[in-house]
């Protein structure tokens, strides 16, 4: 199963990289969550490391950053730099809390994804005018690290398998991930999810930047090929999106969405885990539960009383689509579902 | 102990809490100590469950006027039905009979000024205005549960539980957390004050009790207890009421000095507890033993004998039965509190000896 794929992408990748994927397959057999993160993670080094290479000669583009009133113009390198390195030139406040960018006036663009070419470019924090795009990236990016989150806090007896996450919406209160779990009705306990909410806010604050990288199909379906889910959804979205597939990874953690997303953890600040609730669905296997939390960037204080309300809300049951065996369910396609609630 | 936490290890599957719990179990075994390093250790601390943060740093929150609108509806919404028919109801049937051995609760109020009364026979009083502010029960601590911050020295027998009441709805957004959740399960608004106050078991009441001025009635007895009003450092004349020393003939530089402190021969030093200047007042005192000469049921006001009630107008005082034996009730009085609160009252109660000024005005003969 695995030679099949690696023959079909042998064009694409080198032979050392090749080489490298059998050796970190074989390592699929111990069986283990770890090591699979780990195969996760060296594939994709690897993989961002062949894309840097094959850019060989690097050009240089001229970006207009607009910061304020004022305007400088930045050279920098062609499908290397990023946002974020203009934002270094500029200011550390700029750099540390803004959330995307904007290029040209109408793109959002990740804040670590490399620019193809010259451009206007814009910092959105997230106390900007119209919030509306930021805060879908804030949103995307809570169930990302959701579903980060998710993944490593149980016992290794338990099976955990991502499914999905819906298209943010902020309005429904609450930011999901969908995830098979191997245990029949867990009702979580109000302890167990503080667990939950701290495991959360833990890895946040170790800041990881959130890394952003575009892949080919192949390389998703070898990534994710323990995931049967990620795996049928794979071929689905690089339809939709030229062929490509975006990764994201944020620690040791690598997942699939859209984007864009914020540019680091460390922008989450206060974060709970509310309610884990049995979906009714007709997948295949063990349940799936939709995880639901509600979160507020460190830059937007609070008072306890008001964001008690909020997570009071995030208690109910999320409106988002439920995913089905039948319907191939991903952050794109279910906002059509959004849209006729 | 050890039993249970695998119980629970067992059935739950998140990783982290697992580690949690075994952790603790291994840290409840506790270590061999084989030498005594500190020959005294330090006091423990047993502070009251509810001595926690309670005020919060109020940052500027980003909430639209909408949402702050909504916010103050919800506290409104959950807050505002608190009158549960029921519930007192229960009280009132389950209520044993009063008897002066049993202690009741008190009540936390506000000293808010000194008015003149008259009686009957002409003769004016000076009374302080205590306003019995919105009291509800907070918590119960039955006589076992509750840990008292001092070890009692001498063994207690009949030991009183301790209830902790609230006074002064607040915007619960204003406090922290953790304060918040001493109310959580009184259904009770988060109150300004708390007090605690030691009952008898059968005077407890259960959380979100209200509690109003009738709690006590004209001619009885009361103690208040107050902080006093923090006048600083004082000189003995101030201090401790000393005359001084004449401000003539002859007298220099030791007109408000308080003089020789101590004696000679075999007392040649100073004695422990001589009148000194010193700190003079913000201290807890308690007045016992004043008279409640009128009480108004619409504003809940107590009318007590005496203009030197610890603490400055304003202040808040804590009032209790009398503890002065010979001026307990005799008659019995509303036990464990006055329930029946849709009883309706004229709005002002007076002692039998007071002067009503709907009365006629008083006539005496001049002598």
């Amino acid at each position: 199963m695995n030679s099949k794929i690696t023959l079909s992408t042998s064009k694409m990748y080198s032979l050392f990289v090749r080489s490298r994927l059998n050796k970190c397959t074989n390592k699929r057999f111990l069986g283990n969550l770890q090591s699979e993160s780990t195969r996760q993670n060296e594939l994709f080094d690897l993989e961002k490391k062949r894309q840097r290479e094959e850019i060989g000669r690097i050009d240089k583009i001229e970006v207009e950053v607009q910061c304020k009133s004022e305007s400088k113009t930045y050279v920098m390198n062609k499908l290397i730099s990023t946002p974020y390195d203009c934002a270094r030139h500029l200011n550390e406040t700029i750099m540390n809390k803004t959330a995307v960018a904007l290029i040209n006036g109408e793109t959002l663009w990740h804040m670590h994804k490399p620019l193809p070419d010259s451009c206007k470019l814009e910092f959105l924090d997230y106390k900007v005018s119209q919030p509306g795009q930021v805060n879908k990236a804030f949103w995307r990016t809570c169930s990302f690290l959701l579903g980060a989150v998710a993944s490593n806090a149980f016992k290794d007896k338990v099976d955990v398998q991502l499914h999905s996450f819906p298209i943010p919406n902020v309005k429904s209160g609450s930011f999901v991930y969908d995830i098979q779990l191997s245990l029949d009705n867990w009702v979580p306990t109000s302890s167990e999810l503080r667990v939950l909410s701290m495991e959360m806010i833990k890895f946040c604050q170790q800041a990881h930047p959130i890394e952003c990288l575009d892949v080919t199909a192949d390389f998703a379906l070898v990534l994710f090929k323990e995931n049967p889910h990620k795996t049928m959804q794979i071929p689905d979205i690089a339809a939709n999106n030229n062929g490509k597939v975006t990764l994201f990874r944020a620690g040791p953690n690598v997942d699939i969405s859209k984007g864009p997303m914020i540019a680091n953890t460390n922008q989450l600040g206060r974060t709970t885990v509310t309610n884990v609730i049995k979906l009714d669905t007709d997948i295949k296997g063990s349940p799936v539960y939709r995880f639901q939390g509600v979160a507020l960037p460190s830059s937007i204080v609070l008072n306890h009383f008001a964001y008690g309300l909020l997570e009071e809300r995030a208690k109910n049951l999320n409106s988002a689509r439920i995913p089905g065996s039948q319907d191939v369910t991903t952050e794109d396609n279910s906002f059509m579902a959004q849209a006729t609630n | 102990m050890a039993f249970i936490l695998s119980n629970i290890v067992s059935k739950t599957c998140v990783k982290s809490l697992e580690d949690k719990l075994l952790a603790l179990s291994i840290s409840a075994s506790g270590t061999q100590i084989r030498e005594r390093h500190i020959m005294n250790p330090p006091p423990r601390l047993r502070n009251p469950t509810w001595f926690t943060k309670k005020h919060r740093v109020v940052h500027n929150d980003e909430i639209t006027t909408d949402n702050q609108e909504f916010v103050k509806e919800v506290v409104q919404d959950k807050y505002s039905n608190k009158d549960e028919s029921p519930l007192l109801s229960e009280i009132a049937a389950n209520a044993a009979e009063w008897q002066p051995t049993f202690k009741r609760t008190g009540v936390i109020a506000r000293k808010i000024g000194i008015y003149p009364i008259w009686m009957k026979d002409g003769t004016k009083m000076t009374t302080t205005l205590l306003q019995v502010l919105d009291n509800h029960v907070i918590k119960y601590y039955t006589p076992e549960e509750y840990e008292n911050s001092q070890p009692n020295k001498t063994r207690v027998m009949k030991k009183k539980g301790c209830l902790l009441l609230g006074a002064e709805g607040t915007d619960p957004s204003l406090l922290t957390k953790e304060y918040c959740g001493l109310f959580k399960n009184s259904g009770v608004i988060p109150k300004k004050f708390l007090a605690r106050f030691f009952v008898s078991p059968d005077a407890a009441l259960p959380p979100g009790t209200p509690i109003n001025a009738l709690h006590f009635q004209v001619g009885n007895f009361v103690d208040v207890r107050g902080k006093t009003i923090d006048r600083g450092f004082q000189g003995v004349m101030k201090r401790h009421g000393f005359k001084g020393m004449p401000a003539s003939h002859g007298v220099t530089k030791t007109h408000r000095r308080g003089g020789n402190i101590g004696g000679g021969g075999e007392k040649a030093r100073v004695w422990p507890g001589t009148k000194m200047p010193g700190h003079m007042g913000n201290r807890y005192r308690v007045l016992k033993g004043l008279k409640i000469w009128r009480i108004n049921t619409k504003y809940n006001v107590l009318y007590v004998s005496g203009q030197n009630v610890p603490g400055d107008t304003n202040s808040i005082v804590t009032i209790y039965d009398t503890i002065l034996p010979l001026r307990k009730p005799s008659n019995p009085v509303p036990f464990p509190t006055y329930l029946n609160t849709d009883e309706i009252h004229e709005e002002d109660l007076y002692d039998d000896d007071v002067h009503q000024f709907c009365d006629p005005t008083i006539e005496y003969n001049e002598t």
